[in-house]
């Protein structure tokens, strides 16, 4: 298997799928190369992430980053998501392919462009 | 242990066991090289010519009309640069479907100077002999269109377009590569001058091929150097290869009608089970003229190397229509050339089923596909793709 177990299992059962209503903030990172697509839903309390949700489109891999990256974030502060690399998601995935790497890319896009979106509205 | 469901008989198969005894002694006892006039390479030839024996009586053709090769990939290279290199310059017609190896090759010819023409298809994956005809010109020098392409499975109007193709005095040459030993193929009712079919397709081995060329048809040899095959293929003979071919495309002669009636009611099967269960999906190309065992299917917003891998994780071997690599999307050409839209093409996923298929595997596949599109289209953004 060329993907680890970790990922295995995100894809398989993924957290956190689907869509929130009246969500604090949303944000989409979208790989233009291969239309792949992830959208993330936050609920925020006292500055940190009280609940995420995800879509996403994608291979494999895209629809376990965004699985393991609705985990990543849960009660992290807003502020430092603002920052959130793809390697981050890429470790709590164990790894991704060299060819697989847009996954985490996917994912940390929307989770910034989400966590960008909520700091904006507060200020 | 996890059950295994190998689906994906277009990209290759089991050896069968038949074969294998057949093939065992050319490694270590019968061991000349065939082109070697002693005892040892007499054995060896003799292994060949049983196994072009077997192959002519099969396509009933001249056996010395058939020139073996290294596989499919090189039989279409040899079939189209042969043809047009033997006439220098002019004009070559293939559709949008073919394999790589004959689009390629037909690209290669056009940096050299050829010009080319490539057919459309239909809704179905077919080729209109009509635009055949149209496409004629005064310098065209080779038609190439393939018998069936491995993923959509329709089934080409050779008969039709070899008939055009004889008014006008052009050459044809078919890729037989997926129907060959599948359905029944007369290279002179259709009209076909030079053939390319594999072994690996139908429980042969890997890397071993044929070309038949019609008698009198010119053609110049595009690999160089000793003089075997009659001088159309240099090389020696992968002779253990050669030698399970012969005896794969025997047996085919005795399992291919039972075989194709057999698996294309399990291809039904498969299809009508996951139209039952599964929203949004559709079967590509033509309903009943095409390869028995071929299902290519689409499920609508979801994408295929998502459905390939979610099934290899439940020991089910199928393939994606759509590849993405190093981040570059490529719904499968074929299915664009037959016009469906994009959110549908992404979700391109190809079972083939084979000698091996039961019920039983075909049940699984359908338990283990539903619950997983539903899956994933759960966690699907609204309006993607
Ligand atoms: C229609 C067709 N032509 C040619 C080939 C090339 O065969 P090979 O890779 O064995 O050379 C294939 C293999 O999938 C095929 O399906």
């Amino acid at each position: 298997m060329r993907y680890s177990e970790t990922l295995v299992d995100h894809f398989l059962n993924p957290r956190n799928a689907g869509l929130m209503r009246e969500p604090d903030a949303v944000g989409e990172g979208e790989y233009a190369g291969c239309g792949d697509l992830a959208r993330v839903f936050l609920r925020v309390r006292d500055g940190r992430v009280a609940e995420a949700r995800f879509q996403a489109y994608g291979c494999g891999p895209t629809i376990a980053a965004a699985s393991a990256g609705s985990e990543l974030i849960a009660l992290r502060p807003v502020e430092d998501l603002a920052h959130l690399k793809p390697e981050e998601v890429e470790r709590a995935l164990d790894g991704l392919p060299e060819d697989r790497k847009h996954a985490a890319e996917v994912v940390a896009d929307a989770v910034r462009a989400a966590a960008g979106q909520w700091l904006s509205q507060r200020s | 242990m996890t059950r295994r469901v190998y689906l994906d008989h277009n990209a290759s198969t089991p050896v069968h066991p038949e074969v294998v005894t057949e093939m065992t002694p050319y490694f270590a006892d019968v061991y000349g090289n065939p082109s070697s006039v002693h005892g040892f390479g007499r054995d060896a030839r003799e292994g060949v010519d049983v196994a072009r024996e077997r192959i002519a009586t099969f396509l009933r053709v001249p056996p010395d009309q058939i020139v073996f090769t290294s596989g499919g990939t090189e039989s279409d290279n040899f079939g189209v640069k042969g043809l047009a290199l033997a006439r220098g310059r002019g004009h070559v017609i293939t559709s949008r479907i073919e394999h790589h190896a004959v689009l390629r090759t037909v690209q290669a010819l056009e940096a050299q100077g050829f010009t080319a023409t490539y057919l459309p298809v239909d809704a179905y994956g077919a080729v209109d002999p009509d635009d055949v005809r149209k496409a004629i010109r005064p310098d065209t020098v080779a038609i190439s269109v393939m018998h069936a392409n491995s993923e959509v499975g329709t089934l080409q109007p050779i008969t039709e377009i070899g008939r055009i193709a004889r008014e006008h005095g052009v050459p044809v040459h078919v890729d037989a590569v997926q129907t060959f030993g599948k359905v029944p193929i007369d290279v002179d009712a259709m009209g076909i001058d030079l053939l390319s079919f594999s072994a690996h397709k139908i429980y042969g081995p890997k890397g071993v091929a044929g070309l038949y060329i019609r008698k009198g048809t010119k053609m110049v040899a595009i690999q160089h150097g000793g003089e075997h095959e009659r001088r159309r293929r240099a090389g020696t003979e992968n002779v253990p290869g050669i030698v399970g071919f012969g005896k794969a495309v025997e047996v085919r002669g005795r399992e291919m009608h039972d075989e194709a009636r057999r698996v294309s009611a399990l291809r039904d099967r498969l299809w009508e089970g996951i139209a039952a269960r599964v929203p949004d999906v559709r079967l590509n190309g033509h309903p009943t003229n095409r390869l028995p065992g071929t299902a290519s299917l689409c499920y609508r917003h979801v994408e295929s190397e998502s459905i390939v891998l979610g099934l290899d994780l439940k020991g089910i071997a199928v393939s994606a229509g759509s590849a993405c690599t190093s981040g570059n999307v490529e719904p499968s050409y074929v299915l664009v050339a037959m016009g469906l839209p994009l959110d549908w093409a992404m979700g391109a996923v190809r079972s083939s089923l084979g000698r091996s298929t039961t019920a039983e595997d075909v049940d699984y596949v359908v338990d283990s596909v539903a619950p997983l599109v539903q899956k994933l289209r759960q966690a699907l953004p609204v309006g993607a793709a």
